[in-house]
């Protein structure tokens, strides 16, 4: 095979993964924009606990108590780390999200977000401290390589959660009733509730979905992050830029754009640098709020959620 | 007569400002009641009253004698009201098929039921079966209204809320709608209807109430309204 062609052909699977992992942590966030209109800044916070509960459930519960192999327990961590978002989800609705909600504000729920953020940034440090982890994945060091291309058994498994967790995911909307109440809800709220679907319900099991979707993204993503207690927020930032590049609450274009921003930002490392990957997925945000603001599909009127 | 709905002195509002005051009125079972009245004399916002789209700042509601005013939309579905909301309101990205399973959310836990419940409206509008995979807001204004009522019907409702569903159609179509809604009632659904056609109004309806400025100034058998001077001028157009 030709030089160029391996290396394209290589960058584009590192793009795949990075944007694998975009999207896991992106499609809660726009998933939540899409049913409730409103953006949770916690969704960064939600990743770091999900990579903290993967690396202490791997480490310390898998290995050390149970005596489990590590891909075993790294398998295991990503299970407990969705389970800790969708119940860490479960609880902020709860507590703070859904009686705010009930009092008819809209600017408050929004605030709070910020202030669970706060709170779960600050919890963490009082835990864990500010000296970043070490977190590796067992399935790193295992390559596999055909002729010049190579990748992990990180990878490979990256990329199919997230295609599992996205064939899901449309599934879960597409084809059960509960699913179908969450689109009916997003299209047209006051109506949904004319309808007999009690909203309440189902934007609680929107909130939790998302935080799933985070603590597992937090498992997948923690090897490759500097694990201190503000570690979401390194992603956050570009997951913000992939949904509005997406279409604010637009799933389906929400994956295409992490899909497209990992590989650009694959091939920005290749030839550009390391140090100019920010630069270019934020001239792309820029130029998409420009030349197209509704996002890459919204022109199709595709339905949000 | 035993009273399905009776609404008591409710005051209902946007923010400080009162859209509706004193209002009362009552549905009997299997009655068609309607509301007249012009554009802006607080008919609508009195059908959202009832389906619980906006709670009362005063007054009561009580639909089959239990006290429904501080209910919130969903729950009175389950008691048994409906609304085909003004303009429709279909879910425009979602099938024909899949707003009726919405209509029927209440029954999502019996799939046989749900499907059965189906069957029957497209045996009421042969255009939905047609279109059933298609999205809603593909559908023509008149297939929508079908689609509308039937999603409202879904839920077996004791009482069809309909706020002016011959907006903006064409003659024909509206026929075919007000032949469906006296078929609908002639079944045993109860209809509380909104219509700013007043001649389709009192022409459907049993009893009527007409109201101005948010408030009701006049009520009675539609036959009689229909002979009052005054709402012949004012809204039948003919003197």
């Amino acid at each position: 095979m030709p030089d160029l062609l391996s290396l394209v052909v290589q960058q584009t699977i590192n793009g795949v993964y990075l944007g694998c992992l975009y999207v896991m942590v992106a499609l809660g966030l726009t998933l939540i924009y899409g049913v409730m209109n409103q953006i949770n800044f916690a969704h960064a916070d939600f990743v770091t606990v999900g990579a903290f509960v993967a690396l202490f459930t791997m480490t310390r519960l898998a290995t050390k108590m149970l005596g489990m192999p590590e891909v075993a327990g790294y398998l295991l961590s990503i299970v407990f780390a969705l389970g800790a978002g969708a119940l860490l989800g479960l609880a902020v609705n709860a507590a703070v999200f859904a009686p705010l909600r009930d009092r008819g504000d809209e600017l408050r729920p929004l605030i709070a977000t910020i202030g669970v953020s706060v709170l779960l940034e600050n919890g963490q440090l009082a835990l864990f401290g500010p000296i970043p982890y070490q977190f590796d994945s067992p399935l790193a060091k295992e390559t596999l390589r055909f002729g010049k291309i190579f990748f992990s058994l990180q990878n490979v498994l990256v990329v199919a959660v997230s295609a599992a967790a996205v064939a899901a995911l449309y599934a879960f909307l597409k084809f059960t009733f509960l699913g179908k109440a969450l689109r009916a809800v997003s299209q047209d709220r006051e109506t949904s509730g004319l309808m007999g679907i009690n909203q309440s319900f189902l934007i609680g099991l929107t909130i939790v979905i998302a935080s799933a979707l985070a603590g597992m993204g937090g498992a997948l993503l923690g090897p490759g992050l500097v694990l201190d207690p503000f570690a979401g927020a390194t992603v956050i930032v570009k997951a913000f830029a992939i949904v509005i590049i997406g279409g604010f609450g637009n799933l389906a274009g929400t994956i295409l754009a992490g899909i497209l921003v990992g590989i650009i930002e694959a091939f920005t490392i290749q030839y550009l640098g390391a140090g100019l990957i920010d630069l270019v997925v934020f001239v792309l945000l820029l130029t998409m709020l420009v030349v197209k603001p509704t996002g890459l599909i919204a022109e199709r009127r595709e339905e949000n959620v | 007569m035993a009273a399905l709905l009776e609404v008591e002195g409710i005051e209902l509002a946007y923010g400080e400002v009162a859209a509706c005051r004193e209002i009362a009125f009552a549905v009997a079972e299997g009655e068609i009641v309607t509301l007249i009245g012009a554009n802006g004399a607080g008919k609508t916002t009195t059908l959202r009253g009832v389906a619980g789209a906006m709670l009362p700042r005063k007054g009561r509601i009580a639909f089959m004698g239990q006290d429904i005013t501080r209910l919130p939309p969903h729950e009175r579905t389950l008691a048994g009201i409906a609304l085909v909301p003004e303009g429709r309101r279909v879910f425009p990205f979602l099938t024909v098929r899949e707003n009726l399973e919405m209509g029927g959310y209440k029954f999502r836990r019996d799939a046989a039921k749900v499907r059965g419940l189906i069957e029957r409206m497209m045996d009421m509008f042969p255009r939905l079966r047609e279109r059933h995979d298609q999205r809603a807001g593909t559908l023509s204004g008149g297939e929508q209204q079908m689609l509308a009522l039937s999603r409202a019907l879904m839920s077996e409702p004791k009482l069809l809320c309909l706020d002016e569903p011959s907006l903006g159609l064409a003659p024909l179509v509206v026929q075919e709608i007000f032949k469906s809604i006296r078929a609908i009632n002639a079944a045993g659904t109860s209809v509380l209807l909104v219509e700013q056609n007043a001649q389709y109004a009192l022409a459907t309806a049993a009893r009527g109430y007409v109201m101005q400025t948010g408030a009701i100034v006049a009520s009675g058998a539609c036959a009689d309204l229909r002979l009052d001077e005054r709402i012949k001028e004012a809204y039948l157009g003919r003197k």
